[in-house]
């Protein structure tokens, strides 16, 4: 891994919408360094352009200027998590596990154990050979956060990956992000959950109509405010 | 490579599990049985009768399956999100889109083994005809439905799923009327007419160059040669379709 897990240097992304193609700005020259070994809160109002960033980074929109660069080599090495995740509901999740796990060709045993050992890590062993239909919204939340570490990856972004969750799928959500940070993985994280954040990040940027107006560590902002809910909504609404 | 395959294998489990394709086919086997009734009311035509409908019957019904099944591929992907999911793993838009047409080419594969296999026994075992020139003509179906399957993935690239399934229908009707399109470019007097009319051969699959349902009923002679040609012009014409729709679909954002 390069310097940095990721860095975003001047990005922006204007879009056109409705009949008359009207542009919209929706990032407007971010910049954000994610070190390697970080877990990196990403955070900001509704529309603040978060997820937009995300999805240049992973090449599913591209920048109108500006640059990405990933400190891995290419999408193999990187897992997402998409906000509000929907998968082939006609698959069982052991079907779905495996099936992304060919997008990486692994081979037929590292991708039974890969699939068996993810399935356990995120407690869906008993629902594993049921259709993703059946599945509640946290159990789905869980397959999607399985699928983005199928490849065991380096860099990890997880678009809002507490959404849903109920007390136990939060824990142990936070628990697959703390592991992946001891092991020396990077994370990405999307939230509006700011306890999440202050618990688990070691970095954080703040975006506000689409540029980041802060960034730095978890123990800076603490040091200019009580809480980290205090010193968000003063960087948000000044 | 392995991606094409996920992604194949994928979509022959989504198309095959569908009711909706369960529903098809069990209506196309009725379909054909109404050949039976159809060939008694006919005098001493019985076998041919049921050939000729039960033809049209998989022509048809095949073609439904086509076009409505190949234009949701691709835009479900899009508006359930699951393209995000594979575009944020090391999965090309070509693997997407070959993988998405060699999946449903399996499932049409079977579909057509089913009804076409379905048709031979009924018509040996009512009729007494065993002729193996069905399961030719079933064959020449697939191979048509194919460059439809082809045609409907390039037109969801660029619209709705409705606007492609009707664009997939009208292209394999025009394509069986190739062969007039064809004639208005030699009748036509006028340069520009002409020139648009030959455009237009071009463009549209020609299914028409082989008869094959004429050949299964013995009102025609085929060729083994003419069909090879036919066949692989037919493929030749899904890889540029494909390679078409690979070069919209790369211009997609997400």
């Amino acid at each position: 891994m390069s310097e940095a897990a990721v860095r975003v240097s001047g990005l922006h992304k204007t879009v056109h919408v409705g009949f008359r193609r009207r542009p919209v700005e929706i990032l407007k020259g971010v910049d954000l360094t994610v070190g390697p070994n970080d877990v990196y809160g990403l955070l900001g109002p509704n529309g603040a352009g978060k997820t937009t960033t995300v999805k240049v980074a992973l090449g599913l929109m591209r920048p109108t200027s500006g640059s990405v660069e990933l400190g891995v080599n290419g999408l193999s090495h990187v897992g997402y998590l998409p906000e509000n995740p929907y998968f082939y509901d006609y698959l069982s999740g052991r079907e779905f596990l495996g099936f992304c796990a060919r997008l990486f060709s692994m081979d037929t045993a590292a991708r039974r154990r890969r699939v068996d050992e993810l399935l356990r890590d995120v407690s869906l062993e008993k629902a594993a050979d049921a259709h993703l239909r059946k599945y509640s919204k946290g159990m789905l939340q869980r397959i999607g956060i399985a699928q983005a570490l199928i490849n065991d990856p380096q860099l990890v972004l997880l678009d809002e990956p507490m959404t849903g969750l109920d007390p136990v799928g939060r824990v142990e959500v936070k628990r697959i992000i703390e592991k992946l940070h001891e092991r020396g993985k990077t994370v990405l994280f999307n939230s509006h959950i700011l306890s999440d954040v202050h618990e688990l990040c070691t970095r954080i940027a703040i975006m506000r109509d689409g540029i980041v107006v802060w960034e730095g560590a978890v123990a800076e902002a603490m040091q200019e405010a009580a809480t980290l809910e205090d010193f968000f909504m003063r960087v948000v609404t000044t | 490579m392995n991606q094409v395959v996920a992604i194949a294998v994928n979509t022959f489990k989504e198309t095959i599990r569908d009711r909706v394709l369960a529903v098809i086919v069990v209506f196309a086997l009725l379909m054909i049985v109404g050949g039976i009734w159809l060939g008694s009311i006919s005098l001493g035509q019985q076998g041919r009768m049921m050939q000729d409908f039960g033809l049209v019957a998989v022509t048809a019904f095949g073609l439904i399956v086509a076009v409505f099944v190949a234009a949701g591929l691709v835009h479900k992907e899009v508006e359930k999100r699951t393209v995000f999911v594979l575009f944020s793993k090391p999965v090309s838009r070509a693997a997407f889109i070959t993988g998405k047409f060699i999946g449903l080419c399996g499932t049409m594969g079977l579909v057509l083994a089913g009804m076409g296999g379905f048709l031979f026994l009924l018509v040996w075992l009512v009729a007494g005809d065993l002729s193996g020139m069905i399961l030719v003509a079933v064959l020449m179906i697939y191979v048509q439905l194919l460059a439809i399957i082809a045609v409907t993935i390039f037109f969801s690239t660029l619209g709705s799923a409705i606007l492609a399934s009707v664009l997939g229908i009208c292209v394999f009707v025009a394509g069986q009327l190739s062969h007039n399109v064809l004639s208005l470019t030699r009748l036509g007097h006028n340069a520009v007419t002409g020139g648009l009319s030959w455009i237009v051969y071009v463009i549209i699959p020609n299914f028409s160059a082989v008869d094959v349902k004429a050949g299964v009923v013995g009102e025609s002679t085929l060729a083994w040669s003419q069909i090879g040609l036919w066949t692989a012009y037919l493929l030749a014409y899904v890889v540029v379709v494909l390679a078409l729709a690979t070069l919209v679909f790369r211009r997609k954002e997400f």
